[in-house]
């Protein structure tokens, strides 16, 4: 045939090879480069060294690392959550109902990420609108601080990155066979059993997908900590843009960057092995 | 069977958080005060002072400069990765369907890092090539998937049909295969030219000076709360510009449907 | 024998999967002739060689006397209906069918024109400014047929065209397909997995099974003349026996035992078969006859006693199972031309006599002489599910 004769990998040529030098290899290079010693004018040192992991051991990183894992998962949660019966309400909605309530959700997502997260700077500013009506209503005193602190990042990540649980849990409930929880109530379900025991576990590969879009971004956020976070609130990105911009310390940067890398790659890995095992044992 | 109002409700107050921002936004541009607490008389001055902003336009043609040849360059690539990966499920494909995946769910300061430490390392210049490099790089995973979604509806007996009907490779390719490829080819096109356009994390990683694009110019207005309140007309525009671009791209879609039977 | 299109040997094979085995078939010009099989015999694999969408390991093409095995699909005279039509949906009906013209640079004004009658032969004339997804399945049938057929190929080949379609749709599509084959006289060679289409339309059948040619015949000769038991049972409904020559009556006719079953019972014996040999017989359930009372005995008849086990009534015709001799469960149909002067139906549970002339029971080509295992054909076809000394039902 034809078709045939052009060869496949004369045709994945060039974007194999883009990616290969501009994806695989720089991507390599942040595990190489953290083994290199820096020199003063912001490049890269001669030789080999171990002194930038040594250096981690920085009592301040562990507790930066451990602030990234439990915002990364509390705001998971707090999307799995919220996303749920959102996504819930818009499958079940009448057809017209629902492309527009889809429209509605992506809308702001198309505004400029860092837009939003302006916008969020404005409502929680210290002079801004919800301070103001938060005082008037005795909520808050007029010297409480919703700015620069872990409540107002996670906000934000939330706000940030529920649309990435929504589409996933949208499509998998918009799929899910509505019919499984009558025959479940009809077999003497109470509503509740039938949700717990038919209808998540019917759209388990959505939450997972829900969970990876989520969790790997939350890990890597690194504009939300730094426009709306204070020095108490930093997370790994913003110590890796610190040591790259701030310092010109390439190898602690890219040591930091393996760092979450490795983290990102744990809950994908756990994720495709949960998989494995789950359909290796219907097999 | 009464149903459960906590749907309905999360959707409620969603929809509220999701617009109260922005609508906050909004008002602000055109808010007298400069911190938008309270309102204090409407102005268009932090309009008029956007547009006497030399650094916004700078930016913003920067920006447009390397979305456009990202756009191009990402949609060339990641439009042949789709085909490759869809004719094709050897060890080899998959290789390079995990080359294509990886950019998609590795966090982008991950991405941007990485590059930056590349060009460092190979000694090249930070500047306009490096951001639509990296731009290209990320572009080519987005359009090859979208690509590759309308490809799955592709049928490919039309290809042999129209070999059958004695077309060369050439002309099934270009009468058959790309027209029929053409609204993901385009989808897949304004979806990179929008994440360039809208890239802030990766730019900022390997600009150079004399080369910040939009996202990067607004980032440094944003360290600096005096330019607050021109941010808020600078983002109102925006806002208006998607809006335009989503309605009519809506309008568009509802008059192609009016045409089907 | 050199026909107008010719497989010669032709084998291919998927990985381990044998698609076709040393197929040689030869098709006469201006014949309608069908490849028929179940799913995964191999047919539409031959159809794909021919339209040079696939290679054959071994074997040779002939189209006219020339060798057109390796010619690319594109250079060859002949065109296929595909099984969902591959309409080109980014071009109108016109367009679609103006393509291969086009690309083999015919004038415009004959484009034209060609176009045109085209168009009025499938009767889509004023359609033909519409794109495919605004027309009906049979519609786009009729299109995939103009866009084949303009081209005047010297073969059209058709890939289960009627599958797509429903029931009434596909009757409809075979008679105007033959209306189509009588107005353009080409060579139609159709591949389908359902014998009503292939009989109903062809001038001569191709029985495919496991990548082998088990008949070729007019639908007449397979049908009643089914060489093995796969052709057997694959057309039509029919019941199987395994049995014994025990005497030749006569040059025409022989008796033959079966076990468990009494009397002795009077077959054909076209196949000339020596006495002792065994031999699969078939006998088809229409050509039964079932009544309460017992038949006038007649030499040239069998009969046998039975009870109904089961009743369906199919409204043109009814089906009973006749169980005889515990052993066997016979499947008899019967018109009903005469319903209604029927007082009574015959029911479950009823004894009654079948009986059936001894032309109408057909000897199978797979017997053993001398007790030694003899296959005229290979039985590589035949389904192991079905025991030949059993009921096909």
């Amino acid at each position: 045939m034809p078709g045939q004769r052009m060869k496949g990998w004369m045709i994945s040529l060039p974007s194999m090879a883009w990616l290969t030098v501009f994806f695989l290899l720089p991507t390599l290079m942040i595990f190489i480069i953290a083994f290199k010693p820096a020199n003063p004018l912001g490049g890269l040192g001669e030789g080999w060294t171990l002194r930038t992991w040594l250096e981690l051991g920085n009592p301040n990183y562990p507790s930066i690392i451990w602030r990234t894992l439990r915002l990364s998962f509390y705001c998971t949660a707090a999307c799995i959550l919220l996303g749920i019966p959102f996504s819930y309400y818009i499958a079940r909605a009448p057809e017209r109902r629902q492309r527009a309530l889809l429209l509605l959700v992506i809308i702001p997502f198309w505004t400029n990420f860092l837009i939003r997260v302006f916008a969020w700077k404005a409502v929680l500013h210290p002079e801004g609108a919800l301070k103001h009506m938060l005082v008037a209503v005795g909520i808050a005193s007029p010297d409480t601080m919703l700015l620069y602190n872990e409540w107002a990042v996670l906000l934000v990540m939330v706000y940030t990155y529920l649309p990435f649980a929504i589409m996933p849990l949208y499509a998998a409930i918009e799929k899910f066979d509505f019919a499984l929880l009558d025959a479940a109530l009809d077999l003497g379900a109470g509503r509740a059993t039938a949700m717990r025991r038919v209808f998540l576990p019917g759209i388990r590969r959505g939450i997972q997908t829900a969970v990876l879009m989520v969790l790997i971004p939350a890990l890597g956020s690194y504009v939300i900590p730094d426009i709306l976070g204070g020095p108490s609130s930093e997370m790994l990105g913003n110590k890796i843009a610190q040591r790259a911009f701030a310092d010109r310390n390439l190898p602690h940067s890219a040591a930091l960057s393996a760092l979450l890398c490795l983290c990102v790659m744990l809950p994908m890995l756990m994720g495709t092995l949960l998989r494995r095992k789950r359909t290796g044992g219907a097999a | 069977m009464k149903r459960s109002r906590l749907p309905g409700l999360t959707v409620l107050i969603l929809l509220v958080f999701f617009y109260l921002p922005i609508v906050i936004l909004v008002i602000n541009s055109f808010n007298l005060h400069k911190y938008g607490g309270e309102w204090s008389g409407f102005t268009l001055k932090w309009y008029v002072r956007l547009f006497q902003d030399d650094a916004v336009w700078h930016a913003l043609r920067n920006s447009l400069i390397i979305a456009g040849v990202s756009t191009a360059a990402s949609t060339v690539l990641g439009t042949l990765a789709a085909y490759a990966l869809h004719r094709s499920n050897d060890r080899f494909q998959k290789i390079h369907h995990g080359l294509i995946y990886m950019p998609l769910v590795l966090p982008d300061i991950l991405m941007g890092m990485s590059l930056l430490l590349f060009f460092v390392a190979v000694g090249f210049q930070l500047g306009l090539t490096s951001i639509c490099i990296a731009h290209i790089t990320f572009c080519i995973s987005y359009v090859a998937m979208v690509v590759l979604a309308r490809l799955q509806d592709f049928d490919f007996s039309m290809m042999e049909a129209a070999y059958d009907l004695g077309a060369n490779s050439w002309t099934a390719t270009t009468r058959v295969l790309l027209p029929a490829l053409a609204p993901g080819i385009t989808a897949g096109a304004l979806l990179a030219f929008t994440l360039s356009i809208d890239d802030f994390v990766i730019t900022f990683f390997v600009a150079g000076p004399g080369s910040s694009t939009l996202p990067v110019h607004i980032y440094s207005m944003m360290k600096h709360s005096r330019f607050m309140p021109v941010i808020n007309a600078l983002s109102t525009l925006l806002l208006l510009v998607t809006f335009v671009a989503v309605g009519s791209s809506q309008l568009i879609n509802k008059q192609k449907g009016a045409d089907l039977p | 024998m050199s026909g107008f299109l010719e497989f010669e040997g032709i084998s291919k094979s998927f990985g381990d999967l044998k698609a076709l085995d040393n197929v040689s078939l030869s098709i006469r010009q201006g014949e309608i002739f069908s490849l028929l099989g179940p799913s995964g015999c191999g047919k539409t694999t031959l159809l794909r060689i021919c339209a040079g969408f696939e290679m054959p390991d071994a074997g040779r093409v002939l189209l006219n006397g020339k060798d057109i095995t390796d010619l690319p699909p594109n250079r060859r005279a002949v065109n296929t209906i595909f099984q969902n039509y591959a309409l080109f949906p980014n071009m109108t009906l016109r367009e679609n069918i103006a393509f291969g013209l086009q690309i083999a640079k015919v004038p415009k004004k004959e484009i034209a024109d060609r176009v045109e009658t085209m168009l009025q032969l499938v009767q889509l004339e004023h359609h033909a400014h519409k794109r495919p997804h605004q027309i009906s399945g049979g519609q786009k049938q009729r299109v995939a047929i103009a866009r084949a057929l303009v081209n005047r190929p010297q073969v059209l080949l058709l890939d289960e065209p009627l599958a797509a379609l429903d029931l009434k749709l596909r009757q409809r599509m075979l008679v105007e397909l033959d209306g189509i084959h009588d107005e353009v006289g080409t060579t139609f060679v159709y591949v389908t997995h359902d014998q009503s289409e292939a009989m109903g339309l062809s001038d001569r059948i191709a029985v495919f099974n496991h990548g082998v040619v088990e008949q070729v015949g007019s639908s007449t000769e397979i049908y009643e003349a089914p060489r093995t038991s796969f052709t057997a049972a694959f057309i039509g409904d029919t019941n199987f026996f395994n049995g014994r020559v025990c005497e030749r009556i006569d040059s025409e006719y022989c008796q033959i035992e079966i076990e468990g079953l009494e009397p002795r019972l009077r077959f054909f014996n076209d196949k000339n078969l020596r006495e002792q040999v065994r031999v699969d017989l078939s006998v088809r359930p229409e050509k039964f006859s079932i009544s309460r009372t017992q038949p006038a005995p007649d030499p040239l008849s069998n009969t046998l006693r039975g009870t109904v086990e089961d009743v369906i009534y199919l409204g043109s015709h009814t089906k009973w199972w006749v169980r005889v001799n515990e052993e066997y469960l016979i499947s008899v149909t019967s018109q009903h031309s005469r319903f209604l002067l029927d007082s009574k139906p015959i029911r479950w549970n009823e004894a009654v006599w079948i009986s059936w002339h001894a032309d109408d029971g057909y000897m199978l080509e797979r017997y053993d002489e001398n007790d030694e295992a003899l296959l005229v054909l290979s039985d590589a076809g035949l389904p192991d599910d079905i025991p030949p000394d059993e009921e096909a039902e």
